[in-house]
């Protein structure tokens, strides 16, 4: 284990159903990310990608194996204990956004602040309205903001807590390309500026190759481990790979 | 389309369950209604007819004119009875309620709870309704017979000391029989003491008469031929003389009028909860039609006719309604009898043996509960109807959101101005009792529709009100409670105006019985100038020796007495009452305003004078110095002049006043309703109060003589039980639309899975969780309160408005109100609580996944 790590997995199996009807959605997943490291997870269909990312999360739990978040290992915590782990390390960002409609752009980044009962710190916020560009939009409601402003206030909401993970589950699904690159430049810079580390799922090739690295899951095994290059270098991987 | 419906049913358990229990309960209550007084009614009929089983013909008094109360037969009239030709053998019956039954102890008394001792004279054997256990009937002055029951309740064995009081002092007897009535151990729950007829016509003053007398013909007279003859020998206007059939059957009529008084009020308590029921109908088949619109739309692009999706809905609420009903009869079976426990704990003991099942009730019940579902279920129906087939393709999101008829606001406050206009037509339009009553209750019912249509514009401001405390509190998910609560104004109107219904009902009874608690102490002080008040702890009139008693004890000064009959007075349409006053002590211990006259016209009252009150008076257009020719109920004419008109708001002097000598004399009402009396000055009131309370008690135990305070208290403490009835009652209201809140909490929770999903993901606690759902429930329901005691008032005020003249103030029970709120909160927080379990055990990953 690297003494920078801040998601270790081990062995991970997680299988669904019993007997016959059982399937390995992972099939021995082991893997190490480092602080302020730019992850994607790609695979097809069913390959698991987004099993692992719950996993890792703590939104689900391995069948065996271990994962061990900055220092804490999930195996053994409550309810109570993962809900508070969420709060406190954990960054998400969502494929359909997932703002609470009744709330305005700033209050639901702050939202994850005020229910761990944490002060703001308003300069943090500020800096981070800022960088998502919404500072003409604080007080709007989500419906009265664009898919790709949706996206960058939950990118906001993410990093508020300064946590120690962000996993972003096809951040860019729901966008259109110019949304999208505006989210995938975002979560760049939190990497090499705020020196955030962000996990990804994602199938879309040219995200991918805005991350540091790139995991192919197959079957539920990591087949691929490596840089992430350009977006065509990681189709060439999806086609040789996957 | 109806295996679609019922597929829904399966599919949508919880909700239908909620939706059925609403109408559950209103079925319930209506089948239990009629159950309840079927078998009241059947257990009389019994009554009735073994009491008249052996009689083939029956005379009794006939009742002069409405409410005139039941007069006597002399001895003369038995004597010519006797002397028809075909009489075998014709006995006078002695018969009265006025009578207690002690314990062993002779301290309390055996029966309580409402059900009255029925002092018997003994009847010959071929008469008599009763049958002998053990021992037989009593043969010398100071024996008795009880009924079985009374044996067993108070331990009585043959040869025992037992207690009877009637009209004077507690006598005591040797039990020598112990009797059945036909094959019942008690007469529908009365206590039975039969004596000897002439020693029961001295305990209750009636030497020389008779309440009945039965018959027995010779054999070859038909019952009908001796009928007719005894008919003809006696006077038409003052006998009814009837078989002992039509006489029992006689008797059950009469009873069934004065049970139908009790089924109305309990039909409209349940006709309320169904109609709270209706509001939760409406509500949940408002948000599921919304939550399907894609369903339907779906529906109708495949082919369907909007006369299809229609039927689908209605179909559904039809099974629904009509399963709902059929528990709800069932249900009904149980809640009789609890019905009936409710009665007996506040006071009245209503027998019945067993329960009878009318095909009425069944008819009634499963019609009211499947027609109010499914015309609740018709507004909701129509909207699924209207649903656009291309919807199907569109966002869901955008199909949820209702659209707000520009009409909807005047349409809903023209509603409510309607009702408050019926309201006002009965109160003030002079319509008689039943009809105004019924345009009172209509026009509430179509203001409470108004109101919750009006609701969704105040829920934002009142939201605010009640949740900014809860989120200074409580932080985010007071906020987010707050702001569920007003995502969709019209759902959170419509849920809290059910429970503001049952609020509204409750606020205004307690309002109503503050100001009448409050308009009896304001009589109490301004009327009443002697210091103690004796009456009987059971409605019943004083022993007519009491009053000497209560003078007789050391520091009792003067002692008037009050006695209350029923007068018909030529000219005048309905009933009368009248009040007996002692000329010559009535102004040392009672304060009158008059509008014509001076107290000094009680003191000179005589045998050819009446003065009147105002408001009879008025009505009538009686003058002073006119003469009114007055009819007695025991058929005696006398001619008063009116030498004045009081204002009095007591209420204790009635329409007219008399002297209790002429209510002794040409009304055959010899005993005192209550007595008030004055003590000597310069001694403490309450401890002559103690003193004659304990010296009267013992002589006769019913009887408890009070201070004014304890009078008011008294009266309070009349007001309060029926108070206590009435809120069981309206109870069920409340927890019809409690339902209504889980309901509408569910289904929210169902639509935001995906937020609460995500709100668990970064980190929200299932406790946090379940206190959104929690305060969002807790501000419905304060909504509701609030509307509902603010309606409650409006009601309270517009219908004291015409009893203003009679001296009733208004006074608000802040206390009662400030507990309503509490227990709205509380009502708030145990609605949520299944549906708060439910959102915090939401699956974080599923409810992502979910679409």
């Amino acid at each position: 284990m690297t003494a920078n790590s801040i998601v270790t997995a081990v062995d991970l199996h997680r299988r669904f159903g019993e007997g016959e009807a059982a399937v390995d959605a992972l099939d021995g997943v082991s893997l190490e990310l480092p602080q302020g490291d730019f992850t994607a997870v790609m695979g097809p269909s069913g390959s698991g990608k987004s099993t692992l990312m719950h996993i890792l999360a703590g939104l689900d739990q391995p069948t065996s194996g271990s994962v061990v978040i900055d220092g804490t290992e999930l195996a053994n915590l409550d309810d109570k204990r993962l809900t508070q782990l969420r709060r406190d390390k954990i960054g998400f960002i969502f494929q359909s956004f997932n703002l609470l409609p009744v709330l305005t752009a700033e209050e639901n980044i702050v939202l994850p602040l005020k229910i761990a009962g944490r002060a703001v710190d308003e300069g943090w916020l500020s800096q981070l309205i800022d960088t998502v560009g919404l500072d003409d939009r604080r007080t709007h409601h989500p419906s009265e903001l664009s898919g790709g402003q949706q996206q960058r206030v939950a990118v906001a909401r993410a990093l508020i807590s300064k946590p120690a993970v962000v996993f972003a589950d096809e951040p860019t699904g729901n966008l259109d390309s110019t949304s999208s690159n505006e989210v995938l430049g975002l979560l760049r810079r939190s990497v090499d500026e705020l020196g955030q580390t962000v996990v990804m799922v994602t199938h879309d090739a040219h995200a991918a190759s805005v991350a540091d690295r790139v995991l192919v899951l197959a079957d539920g095994r990591i087949v691929h481990d490596g840089v992430a290059g350009t977006a065509d270098d990681v189709i060439d991987l999806m086609r040789t790979v996957a | 389309m109806v295996a679609l419906s019922l597929r829904g049913l399966v599919t949508r358990k919880l909700r239908t369950a909620l939706t059925a229990l609403a109408i559950v309960l209103g079925v319930g209550f209506v089948a239990g209604t009629y159950i309840l007084t079927d078998s009241i009614n059947k257990a009389f009929d019994n009554v009735f007819q073994t009491a008249n089983q052996n009689t083939d013909v029956s005379v009794t008094p006939r009742e002069q004119f409405d409410n005139a109360g039941t007069s006597q037969v002399p001895a003369a009239v038995l004597r010519q009875v006797q002397s028809v030709q075909g009489v075998r053998l014709a006995a006078g019956s002695v018969s009265d309620s006025a009578a207690t039954l002690y314990t062993k102890d002779g301290r309390d008394a055996l029966v309580r709870g409402g059900a009255p001792t029925i002092l018997n004279g003994e009847s010959p054997r071929a008469l008599s309704p009763l049958t002998y256990a053990e021992g037989s009937e009593p043969s010398a002055p100071d024996q008795i017979a009880i009924d079985k029951h009374s044996a067993s309740l108070g331990d009585f064995k043959l040869g025992d000391t037992v207690r009877v009081s009637a009209d004077g002092p507690i006598r005591s007897f040797r039990l020598t029989g112990i009797v059945r009535f036909g094959d019942q151990d008690s007469l529908a729950g009365a206590a039975l003491a039969i004596v000897q007829t002439p020693v029961a016509q001295q305990m209750l003053k009636m030497v020389g008469r008779y309440n009945s007398i039965n018959v027995i013909a010779d054999s070859g007279v038909t019952p009908q031929q001796l009928t007719d003859r005894i008919r003809a020998e006696l006077p038409r206007q003052l006998y009814n003389v009837r078989t002992g059939e039509q006489q029992a059957r006689r008797d059950a009529t009469d009873l069934q009028d004065q049970l139908s008084f009790l089924r109305t009020f309990l039909l409209a308590f349940a006709g309320i909860a169904l109609f709270v029921g209706a509001f939760l109908i409406v509500n949940t088949y408002s948000i599921t039609v919304a939550q399907r619109m894609r369903e339907f739309a779906l529906l109708r692009m495949i082919g369907a006719s909007r006369r299809q999706v229609l039927r689908a809905v209605l179909g559904e609420a039809f099974v629904v309604g009509l399963g709902a009903s059929i528990i709800g009869l069932l249900f009904g079976a149980a809640i009789a009898p609890a019905l009936r426990g409710l009665f007996t704990l506040f006071g009245a003991d209503l027998p019945s043996q067993g329960l009878v099942l009318e095909t009425r009730t069944i008819i009634v019940s499963l019609l009211i509960g499947t027609v109010v579902t499914v015309v609740a279920a018709t507004g909701p129906a129509l909207r699924a109807t209207r649903v656009p087939p291309i919807a199907a393709l569109q966002d869901a999101a955008s199909l949820t959101r209702g659209k707000t008829g520009r009409l909807r606001t005047p349409l809903s406050s023209a509603i409510a101005l309607i009702g408050i206009a019926l309201m006002c037509v009965g109160l003030f339009g002079g319509a008689s009792g039943g009809s105004a009553a019924g345009l009172i209750g209509v026009g509430g019912a179509v203001v409470f529709i108004g109101v919750g249509l009006l609701a969704s514009h105040v829920v934002r401001p009142l939201a605010l009100l009640v949740g900014l405390p809860l989120e200074r509190a409580r932080g985010v998910p007071g906020r987010l409670a707050r702001e569920n609560a007003t995502r969709q104004p019209r759902r959170t109107a419509s849920t809290s105006a059910a429970l503001m219904i049952g609020v509204a009902l409750v606020a205004f009874i307690a309002i109503f019985a503050a100001g009448l608690k409050a308009s009896i102490d304001h009589a109490i002080d301004d009327g009443l100038r002697g210091q103690l008040v004796a009456e009987t702890d059971n409605f019943t009139p004083l022993p007519s020796t009491a009053a000497r008693s209560l003078s007789q004890v050391p520091g009792v000064r003067t002692v008037s007495s009050v006695r209350f009959a029923n007068v018909q007075v030529t000219g005048v349409k309905s009933t009368k009452a009248v009040t007996g006053v002692d000329p010559t002590t009535v102004n040392s211990v009672f304060e009158t305003r008059w509008k014509q006259g001076s107290p000094s016209l009680l003191s000179s009252l005589g045998p050819g004078t009446t003065v009147v009150s105002k408001s009879f008076a008025d009505d009538n257009d009686v003058k002073v110095g006119q003469t009114l020719d007055l009819r007695s109920p025991t058929d005696q004419r006398l001619a008063v002049r009116v030498t004045g008109v009081y204002d009095d708001q007591s209420g204790l002097l009635a329409d007219l006043t008399l002297t209790n000598t002429v209510l002794a004399t040409a009304f055959n009402e010899t005993r005192d309703a209550f007595m008030i009396a004055t003590t000597a000055p310069g001694q403490s009131s309450d401890a002559i109060q103690k003193l004659a309370d304990r010296t009267l008690s013992a002589q006769y135990p019913t009887v408890k003589v009070l201070t004014k305070e304890g009078f008011k208290n008294d009266q309070a403490g009349q007001i309060d039980q029926l108070l206590g009835l009435v809120y069981v009652l309206l109870s069920l209201s409340v927890i019809v639309s409690l339902f209504g809140i889980v309901n509408t909490l569910v289904l929210s929770i169902h639509e935001r899975t995906r937020e609460l999903g995500m709100l668990r993901a970064i980190g929200t606690s299932r406790k946090q969780v379940r206190q959104i759902v929690r305060y969002e429930s807790v501000i419905t329901a304060l909504i509701g309160a609030v509307l509902g005691v603010v309606l409650g008032a409006i009601f309270a005020v517009l219908v004291t408005i015409p009893l203003k003249d009679q001296g009733f103030s208004v006074s608000v029970p802040v206390p009662t109100l400030i507990v309503l709120l509490i227990l709205a909160i509380i009502a708030g927080v145990i609605a949520a609580v299944l549906p708060a379990r439910r959102a915090a055990k939401l699956d974080v990953l599923r409810a992502l996944a979910y679409e």
